[in-house]
């Protein structure tokens, strides 16, 4: 574990020195997103300012909600962004079984290549947001909420890690994985507002199946007193189990995996 | 040469754009869902809001649902790219080989353009069944289609010398990736894809409509939501026809200058 740890150190400080070789590159990556949520959160404030509640929601418990989801997944954005293109950059070119022939676990290799700096923007935003909010809501500031606040981020973005682990890994097979990945992955869409605001199935479906609710909704309800039950608990449990199943997955994938051929 | 031969030569463009379309199967698929997945958020979105309120900026329940759902059918349909395209053809050097072939550069893409609009147009079908499927009612009016589609091929062609232009920085600067993205955003809101400009307030919602933006999505979408009247599209449409003529004299002056910035390039 701690090999790993200071492994993984020493691919950060690598990749700080590719990305600060193109300080411009940079800076415009880790702010590309800011515009991306700028445009969402723009929108809501347009429309929030004509009524006082969404499905019982005011704008700035919307933004709680919107920015723990942000949070999160500011967490997979910026360290498990090689998922997205393990097919394309490394099994397609036959990259990957550079990988298999080192002395560490190829998935850790895998997403310890390449730290996201894209998803910092993400990061910043999502916690802005969470802080601003907090504070207009007058929500106290107890140890208790904030430990609560930093591991529903932990785990949302453990969910959001787990999800793109699933479906990256059909890379093995069919090679290009993105579209699967993107089509679960733009399920968050819909845990950027209150779950109940959606029709049952809805609900049940982002609670249970691909659980971004947890990311989002639930412990927003806690933050802010709203009682939907023992749910607000279950997010770290929801993650680990989630990465688990996940990590098999993967596992499985690994041994039926046998290049491209080039 | 033929004027017919001459077209022939450009319209080869436009249909290759079909082709291509045609070869990212489970691409169209995964767009088709994520657009699926907005309409059913912006549904639910709108049903609670106008839980609270029965008109809001002049806006009925319905009319706002036609505005949004038809919004997601056309949404990125009138985008052209140009940005993403010399960005590419810059760093692979194709743009070298472009230059060379013995048609006008602009017309070869706008061909190609007008080849995926019309290809983008179509492949949204599914997307409009579903937001029938959630309550879209369509005009009867069969002017507010026409309307919608001249003013639609306009918009589009408007937005197509607007990025030209904006392409051009790509010869000085190299690297686009950084631009298109808040390109993305900022036409993401100000196009009213989102919402219809007519819910932003005053100031802002001036300065929408001073940016050409909304012509890919809000302009033609407000007639067949029944926002803006038929009677107005000559008016809007002269609008558009002047933003045009505008921008293409200005893109081709802003273009011949770049262009000689691509020499410190190479391929």
């Amino acid at each position: 574990m701690a090999r790993y740890a200071s492994l993984y150190g020493l691919f950060l400080l690598q990749r700080f020195k590719v990305l600060l070789e193109y300080r411009l590159n940079f800076l415009i990556g880790a702010s590309s997103t800011v515009f991306v949520q700028a445009a969402g959160i723009a929108t809501l404030w347009v429309v929030m300012r004509q009524v006082p509640s969404l499905n019982g929601w005011s704008f700035d418990e919307l933004l709680l909600v919107y920015g723990l989801l942000t949070a999160s997944r500011s967490i997979e954005h910026m360290f498990a962004d090689n998922l997205w293109t393990i097919g394309r950059q490394y099994i397609r070119s036959g990259g990957f079984d550079r990988f298999l022939v080192r002395p560490i676990d190829p998935l850790f290799h895998l997403l310890a290549d390449r730290f996201n700096h894209d998803g910092i923007g993400n990061f910043v935003i999502g916690t802005l947001l969470v802080v601003s909010a907090w504070a207009s809501l007058g929500i106290p500031l107890l140890p208790l909420y904030v430990l609560y606040a930093v591991l529903a981020v932990l785990s949302g973005g453990a969910i959001f890690i787990a999800l793109n682990l699933l479906t990256a890994t059909t890379a093995f097979w069919i090679v290009e994985s993105v579209p699967v990945t993107r089509a679960v992955h733009e399920m968050h869409e819909f845990a950027k507002y209150p779950l109940s605001m959606y029709h049952k199935g809805i609900q049940a479906a982002l609670t249970w199946l691909i659980p971004y609710g947890f990311a989002s909704f639930y412990p927003a309800s806690y933050l802010l007193g709203r009682d939907v039950g023992w749910l607000v608990w279950a997010g770290p449990a929801v993650a680990l189990v989630l990465l688990l199943v996940a990590y098999r997955f993967w596992l499985f994938g690994l041994r039926h995996y046998s290049g491209t051929g080039s | 040469m033929t004027l017919r031969r001459l077209l022939s030569r450009y319209t080869g463009f436009s249909g290759m754009a079909a082709k291509e379309f045609l070869a990212y199967n489970i691409w169209f698929w995964m767009n088709l869902f994520t657009s699926a997945v907005a309409m059913t958020i912006f549904v639910f979105f709108w049903k609670a809001i106008y839980a609270q309120a029965d008109q809001i900026a002049g806006l009925g329940f319905q009319q706002t649902l036609n505005y949004v759902l038809l919004a997601q059918v056309i949404a990125g349909v009138g985008e052209s790219g140009i940005l993403w395209t010399f960005g590419y053809q810059l760093r692979e050097g194709r743009i070298a080989l472009e230059l060379l072939r013995p048609l006008d550069f602009q017309g070869m893409l706008y061909a190609f353009s007008v080849g995926n609009w019309l290809t983008g147009l179509l492949s949204r079908t599914p997307l409009l069944l579903l937001a029938l499927l959630y309550g879209l009612q369509p005009p009867a009016d069969p002017l507010a289609y026409a309307c919608f589609a001249v003013s639609f091929f306009l918009g589009a062609s408007v937005m197509f010398f607007f990025e030209w232009m904006l392409g051009c920085f790509a010869f000085y600067t190299t690297e686009v990736w950084g631009l298109g993205v808040t390109l993305f955003a900022i036409q993401l809101f100000f196009s009213g894809t989102l919402i219809p400009l007519d819910m932003m307030p005053e100031g802002l919602r001036l300065f929408a409509q001073i940016l050409p933006f909304h012509q890919i999505v809000y302009t033609p979408v407000s007639f067949l939501a029944g926002i803006t009247p038929v009677s107005q599209a000559p008016q809007v449409f002269l609008g558009q026809v002047a933003w045009i003529v505008g921008l293409a004299v200005a893109s081709r002056w802003v273009f011949s200058r770049a262009v000689r910035a691509v020499t410190v390039q190479g391929g």
